[in-house]
């Protein structure tokens, strides 16, 4: 009997945690504001990322909301936590498709969860401004996923062709994570740009995410005394197997090359000066003379105190394309023009240079291939 | 030949961190037979603890060192009052003991990352002097030497502390039989709350030497060092000293060894694991076997 | 009727996900109702999910059998790894299992017919939540019967007193090894439906964390009966979006009140949640 009472006190704690959890919905948007649902990684493997893309998202608000003034067009960012894992991005992407009512979704950070949650969106109908996801294949889901993220398939034939034509490269070492959509991309990338460009690969090496210690790696890649180190890897481990490289004695003449990964302002500060003459290709140059990218990069600064990544370039960036998409939809709620907006977009003018969208909705916008000089990325060869 | 030659010094080298971390976590199995998986955490937080005495308290990381390494150690009698002695009487110890270890380790990291954010930070340059040697084509470090000297300080002076000191006599009279050891007159709870001081102490001092060598701390940069760890205890035999400290070479050359033998890294972790599977079923003790703490 | 559509709409992957960790929590229930500590079990989910995506993935085979086919799978690879390692107790076991687990991740990182780290793609989007549900009423039902049988007795001798069971006549051998491959069949059964769920399964999804995650679904849940186990899957997939749900911000306070409940649970209900459901033992006289 007491087995029967218990199940039935197990299905009455159940619909208690329904009900409480269906409390917690909030109400459907006013007039003249946009609500804009970023799914980030605010937690878990990717936290570092997501913090600065949600720097980056926040001050483009904050921006846009100054200059609208008070009958203008006001956005509000709705910020949740993925967790870095998939399944959490898929319940934060029911939420703002069905609970907040969103206009559209900026992220998610990580591809993986871009794979699975970005389709719920596109069933439903509801756009996707992709911001980091530099995988193949996102853009593929539907007509309703975008991204202003260039992908490593962009970024890095250009960079391995730049170092071919003004160093000679002809020989290289490829080291990557092996266990991590993103960096595995981005080695996949690099070999058959390598291959393209004739360059011979002496051997590839990989690590895993987390890792501190390269030192076992790069004594090998030293032993076969490449050209240059090819490196497929995220900033976090980027500066440790920069520095690892030095220390072990690996000469700064044998130049270290990466790509959107490694764009970040933590390489230099974390491996000082053993980042000198690191190439990086990628999506945007933080010291582009642009005036929108001189004043983002300001602003940027002095709101939190570090300079901007790729990621929060990124992020302003997508915001921006979101405000003025949804702007000339005319109305928050109708996504199917939004997205049709979206798609129109032309020679916008954003801290990644003049933007506009692939018929393919990938980003229009130019890679670039910089080196750090004096603890600055400048462009290469320039 | 300087390839292996070198592979070997970074082999020993990084041992030595697994087996410093590795050796507190064992201590607490070997007294109480519980695992401490908040010992990752707790490493974390020793580095980062340091880290920001250097930082914003603008201390030399020889002061900051043992305050750092003290506060690890506070944080080890607070796991131990708020995670595990509540539960001690209880008959499934062992299991609850294990996740509320684990609510204490999601804790630290979610302070650690409140106050320190996700991001990776470094100690400022010139924390501690950059002297390189290269000895025929190997190049070692004065921070590695000084590394492992603090390594081989530690582990000695635990060893002692074990074998000789009266506190030390009572540890493992505690780890042998705690009813017996009440019986005695030992204070056993004070005697449990000084291991685990001592265990995360011990786990802090790692972190911080970990940090301060790879340059770069994080709120999780405990997690790929917890499965090492606890995959170097068992090796080792779990609860015993000398066997992690064993076991913590043996995996950091099984690592490096990987490496160069098959040129790539992709198995580097499953040939770590394989062997200890292998182990676990040749010698389910590991390699020293068991109660080596209770003889010290 | 909209509101009940609109929390559809909200939280029907929720739902999923839920069903799915409730089954994983009875694979571990299974195992540890005859005192086996086991890491493994997110591993054979792994290998019920790769196995049952791959089939329908890379060689078009139909959903039934594809998901039969990963759960014997999963119930293989038990019965291989049991052999040799069901002589180890506690946390030996624990750790040989761990190993185990983490060969397997590597594996399906390295492999090239798992998709490595990108993980397994285009897998066709089949599972429903009926199934999920049908699986797991199915599951439960035959746990609560089981623990009237005389393998279930068996079961739970040898959980209390390994030398005693031996003693009366329990096969040890036997009786643990069955114990290791129902709970794999189980989280092979979970990970097919869970590989058919979303379109993606990456190898990181079947690690360590989520080992440990099993383990304390049964712990906060209590492992004394088989919804023990249930609840303690269902409260904690659950908390992450009840938390949201109720404006705990993004970020590290979310991970903290997660922490908080964990360890508040442990501490004060020794059972676990079960014991919030089960009726007080009238107090002893005198």
């Amino acid at each position: 009997m007491s087995k029967n009472k218990g199940l039935f006190r197990v299905s009455v704690a159940s619909l208690a945690l329904m009900a409480l959890t269906a409390w917690g919905l909030p109400q459907a948007a006013e007039a003249a504001e946009a609500k804009i649902g970023c799914a980030f990684s605010m937690t878990g493997g990717a936290a570092a990322y997501g913090a600065t893309q949600k720097n980056g998202a926040s001050l483009a608000m904050e921006q846009i909301n100054a200059a609208a003034g008070a009958g203008g067009l006001k956005l509000k960012l709705l910020f949740e936590d993925d967790a870095s894992t998939p399944q959490q991005g898929i319940n934060v992407f029911q939420k703002f498709i069905n609970a907040d009512k969103v206009s559209m979704i900026i992220g998610p950070t990580l591809s993986n969860t871009a794979q699975v949650a970005d389709r719920i969106a596109q069933q439903s109908k509801t756009p996707v401004l992709a911001i980091s996801n530099t995988a193949q294949g996102i853009t593929e889901i539907g007509d309703y996923i975008f991204r202003d993220s260039l992908t490593e398939g962009v970024v890095i034939p250009n960079t391995i062709k730049a170092i071919k034509a003004k160093l000679g490269i002809k020989k290289v070492a490829l080291l990557y994570g092996n266990d991590d959509a993103f960096t595995k991309a981005g080695y996949q990338a690099f070999k058959a740009a390598l291959a393209e460009s004739g360059i011979q690969i002496l051997s590839e090496l990989s690590f895993a995410k987390g890792d501190r210690d390269f030192s076992p790696q790069l004594t090998q890649i030293k032993g076969m005394a490449p050209d240059a180190i090819i490196c497929s890897a995220l900033v976090e481990e980027a500066s440790g197997i920069v520095s690892q490289a030095r220390q072990l004695g690996i000469a700064q003449n044998v130049p270290i090359v990466g790509g959107n990964g490694f764009n970040s302002p933590a390489l230099i500060k974390n491996a000082g000066a053993a980042a000198e003459g690191v190439i990086v290709g990628a999506a945007w140059n933080a010291s582009s003379p642009l005036p929108v990218n001189k004043k983002f990069v300001e602003d940027y600064t002095k709101k939190f105190g570090t300079p901007p990544d790729q990621f929060a370039a990124q992020a302003f960036a997508g915001v921006h394309i979101a405000y003025q998409a949804i702007k000339k939809a005319g109305d928050p709620n109708n996504r199917a023009a939004i997205r049709e907006a979206l798609t129109q977009i032309k020679d916008l003018d954003t801290v990644l240079g003049p933007f506009y969208f692939t018929p393919g909705r990938d980003a229009g916008s130019q890679p670039v291939v910089q080196v750090v000089k004096d603890g600055k990325f400048v462009i290469f060869g320039m | 030949m300087n390839v292996l030659g070198q592979q070997l010094v970074n082999g020993l080298f990084i041992g030595g961190v697994y087996a410093l971390f590795a050796v507190g976590y064992t201590l607490v199995f070997g007294v109480l037979d519980i695992l401490n998986l908040a010992h990752a955490a707790v490493f974390t937080l020793g580095g980062l603890m340091a880290l920001w005495l250097v930082q914003n308290a603008g201390l030399t990381i020889w002061t900051a060192f043992p305050l750092a390494v003290l506060f690890a150690g506070l944080l080890g009698l607070v796991l131990d009052q708020v995670a595990f002695k509540p539960l001690r009487r209880r008959p499934d110890t062992y299991f609850s003991g294990l996740i509320s270890s684990i609510a204490m380790a999601i804790i630290f990291e979610s302070l650690a990352m409140g106050v320190f954010g996700a991001h990776n930070s470094r100690f400022p340059a010139g924390t501690v002097p950059v002297v390189i040697w290269r000895l025929g084509g190997i190049t070692i470090t004065l921070l590695q030497v000084e590394i492992l000297a603090a390594v081989v300080l530690m582990m000695v002076a635990l060893t002692q502390l074990l074998k000789r000191a009266r506190v030390g006599k009572a540890i493992r009279a505690v780890a042998e039989n705690q009813h017996a050891a009440r019986l005695l007159g030992i204070n056993v709870d004070g005697i449990i709350a000084f291991t685990f001081f001592l265990s995360s102490a011990l786990g802090g001092a790692a972190g911080i030497l970990f940090g301060l060598y790879f340059d770069a701390l994080s709120p999780d940069m405990g997690r790929p060092i917890e499965l090492k760890g606890l995959a170097v205890i068992v090796l080792g035999g779990m609860g015993s000293v000398p066997g992690a400290i064993l076991g913590g070479l043996a995996f950091g050359l099984s690592e490096v060894l990987t490496v160069a033998i098959s040129g790539t890294s992709n198995l580097r972790d499953a040939v770590a694991f394989t062997l200890l599977f292998g182990i676990m079923l040749v010698r389910p003790s590991g390699l020293l076997g068991r109660g080596r703490l209770r003889e010290a | 009727m909209d509101a009940l559509i609109q929390f559809w709409a909200v939280y029907g992957s929720l739902l999923n996900f839920m069903g799915i960790n409730c089954l994983l929590g009875l694979s571990l229930y299974v195992t540890f109702s005859a005192g086996l500590l086991s890491l493994g079990n997110a591993a054979f989910y792994g290998i019920g999910g790769y196995t049952a995506g791959i089939l329908t993935t890379h060689f078009g085979a139909p959903f039934p059998l594809a998901l039969v086919a990963g759960t014997l799978m999963a119930g293989l690879a038990a019965l291989l790894l049991g052999l040799p390692v069901l002589r180890l107790k506690g946390v030996f076991l624990a750790m040989a299992t761990l190993a185990f687990g983490e060969v397997v991740r590597i594996a399906a990182l390295n492999l090239k017919v798992t998709g490595g780290a990108e993980g397994l793609i285009n897998i066709p989007v089949i599972t429903q939540t009926w199934m999920i549900y049908l699986a797991l009423a199915g599951a439960a039902y035959f746990l609560a019967r089981l623990h009237r049988t005389r393998l279930g007795w068996a079961f739970q001798s040898i959980r209390e007193d390994e030398t005693a069971a031996a003693a009366m006549g329990v096969n040890l051998t036997l009786t643990k090894t069955l114990a290791f491959v129902i709970g794999a069949l189980l989280a092979g059964l979970a990970g097919g439906l869970y590989a058919h769920l979303n379109f993606l399964i990456t190898p990181g999804e079947f690690g360590f964390a989520t080992a440990v995650n099993l383990l304390i679904f049964n712990i906060v849940g209590g492992t004394r009966a088989w919804y023990g186990p249930l609840l303690g899957a269902a409260l904690l997939t659950a908390l992450p979006e009840v938390l949201r749900g109720l404006g705990v911000t993004a970020g590290p306070i979310r991970l903290f009140v997660n922490g908080l409940i964990l360890l508040l649970v442990i501490l004060f209900l020794p059972k676990g949640l079960m014991a919030l459901f089960q009726r007080r033992p009238a107090p002893a006289k005198g």
